[in-house]
């Protein structure tokens, strides 16, 4: 796992994503992936820029201090 | 190292049906289909609304175990609850998208085509003499194919038109958030799709019911998360619930993101092509994109497949599935998004009052054209739509 370079990074709440993929396409530096059952957010390469966080159909994303 | 001639990444619509067209263009390749979930059709991240002319050219809706419901009505419904019902001649129907795509993989199956779910792709680098080493993952473990052609059909995450260096990503306001319930034990026309909207209901787009049988419904809405208050599309869409059908029983919950935008700018590279969900090819005026799937899989089947039989994967070669996607349904698709950026600058109350003025027209001469026009002639704000429209 990388070092943050953003003041804050994207987290996802695995309970309440539903793994539907809508934030994939929305990140710039294509920081977010998908394996399996599971949303995987690149933390190195995270800009914080949140343009994932209010699309999320279910609110299962969020920024925190990095 | 498994070495196959085409690997197709999702066996949604536009994976299945790339896949049988392969095999029928070219009998003696081998055609692999990867699913992530451990069935095909499932989860179901969709309405399941199809169009019957569109439907008709890939399987006989009439009897079929995959279909849900047949549509004969759509019923537009203003902000303020007025109702605007369309005759129209064209027929829908709502499938039943778990049948319906193991029904479609059922038969690329039949035609040779190898359907293998639980199995996901995991990324692809290019291997020696034009072809793609795909790393893939299952229960199993790890291994690698080798591939003539890779077909990204994996939907709105579109993975492998991003390994291939084709731009996927999508601009926040042509990103559809949607949340959808299967509710029991309500109300409405079975036989029709209601669709509403409002800023307050769905801002951006709309809410939709679309019937699975009778009192039982496909009931969702898709919103642009920029224009919201806050909210997220599943709170928006229990409040529209609670207001609308306070005493519907909600079964399968669903989420997923639906990309009104264009087609990629590019859908082919060297060994790659990419279809459906994957690059773009949603109708971005009405979120539709099951038989766009379909046609886009088609295409990518019977190019990959001509491509392979002539020793030329190469992308001038498969260019050839860019230029016919786009005379088939990309350039109309350029239009629609005009239609529908231009449709943004529309208020609830120019809404509202669309459908006092259309519902002034008899009901059985009230198709989708006559209201067009008649929007034309008593809402002249909409002729700048129309002009960007046949522009």
């Amino acid at each position: 796992m990388r070092r943050p370079r953003a003041a804050e990074v994207a987290v996802v709440n695995l309970a309440a994503c539903d793994r539907c993929g809508l934030c994939l396409p929305l990140c710039p530096p294509e920081a977010i992936h998908l394996e399996f059952d599971d949303l995987v957010i690149d933390r190195g390469a995270c800009t914080g820029c949140r343009k994932c966080v209010a699309p999320c159909p279910v609110g299962a994303l969020a920024m925190v201090d990095a | 190292m498994p070495d196959v001639d085409i690997l197709i990444v999702g066996a949604g619509p536009a994976g299945c049906v790339a896949a049988a067209w392969a095999k029928r263009a070219a009998p003696e390749l081998d055609v692999v289909v990867l699913e992530r979930d451990r069935a095909v059709g499932t989860p179901v991240r969709c309405a399941e609304g199809v169009g019957d002319a569109g439907l008709r050219e890939f399987a006989n809706p009439e009897g079929a175990p995959w279909v849900a419901r047949k549509i004969s009505r759509v019923i537009f419904i203003a902000p303020n609850d007025s109702e605007v019902r369309v005759a129209e001649r064209d027929v829908g129907w709502i499938l039943d998208r778990t049948r319906f795509d193991a029904f479609l993989a059922a038969e690329a199956g039949g035609l040779g085509a190898a359907v293998l779910v639980g199995t996901e792709a995991a990324g692809m680098t290019p291997g020696p003499h034009g072809r793609w080493d795909v790393r893939v993952r299952s229960a199993r473990g790890e291994t690698t194919y080798r591939a003539k052609v890779v077909i990204g059909a994996d939907g709105v995450e579109a993975m492998v038109g991003r390994w291939a260096g084709l731009e996927t990503r999508v601009p926040a306001r042509d990103m559809e958030s949607c949340a959808q319930y299967v509710v029991r034990g309500i109300d409405f026309d079975p036989d029709a799709i209601y669709l509403q909207f409002g800023h307050d209901i769905a801002p951006g787009g709309y809410a939709w019911v679309f019937p699975k049988g009778v009192g039982i419904a496909n009931v969702g809405l898709g919103l642009v998360a920029l224009k919201s208050d806050g909210r997220n599309a599943r709170e928006y869409l229990d409040a529209w619930l609670a207001r609308r059908y306070p005493r519907g029983a909600c079964a399968g919950y669903t989420v997923g993101g639906v990309i009104v935008h264009t087609t990629v700018t590019q859908t082919y590279t060297d060994g790659v092509l990419v279809a459906g969900d994957a690059a773009h090819m949603i109708n971005p005026l009405s979120g539709g994109g099951i038989v766009n799937a379909m046609k886009a899989g088609r295409l990518a089947g019977c190019t990959a497949a001509a491509a392979i039989r002539a020793g030329d994967t190469s992308a001038r070669r498969l260019a050839a599935y860019h230029h016919a996607w786009m005379e088939l349904l990309g350039l109309d698709h350029l239009k629609y998004y005009r239609i529908k950026r231009a449709l943004e600058d529309l208020d609830d109350e120019f809404f509202n009052a669309l459908a006092r003025t259309v519902n002034a027209i008899p009901q059985e001469r009230r198709t989708l054209g006559r209201i067009f026009t008649h929007a034309l002639v008593k809402h002249p704000q909409l002729i700048p739509v129309a002009a960007r429209f046949f522009m």
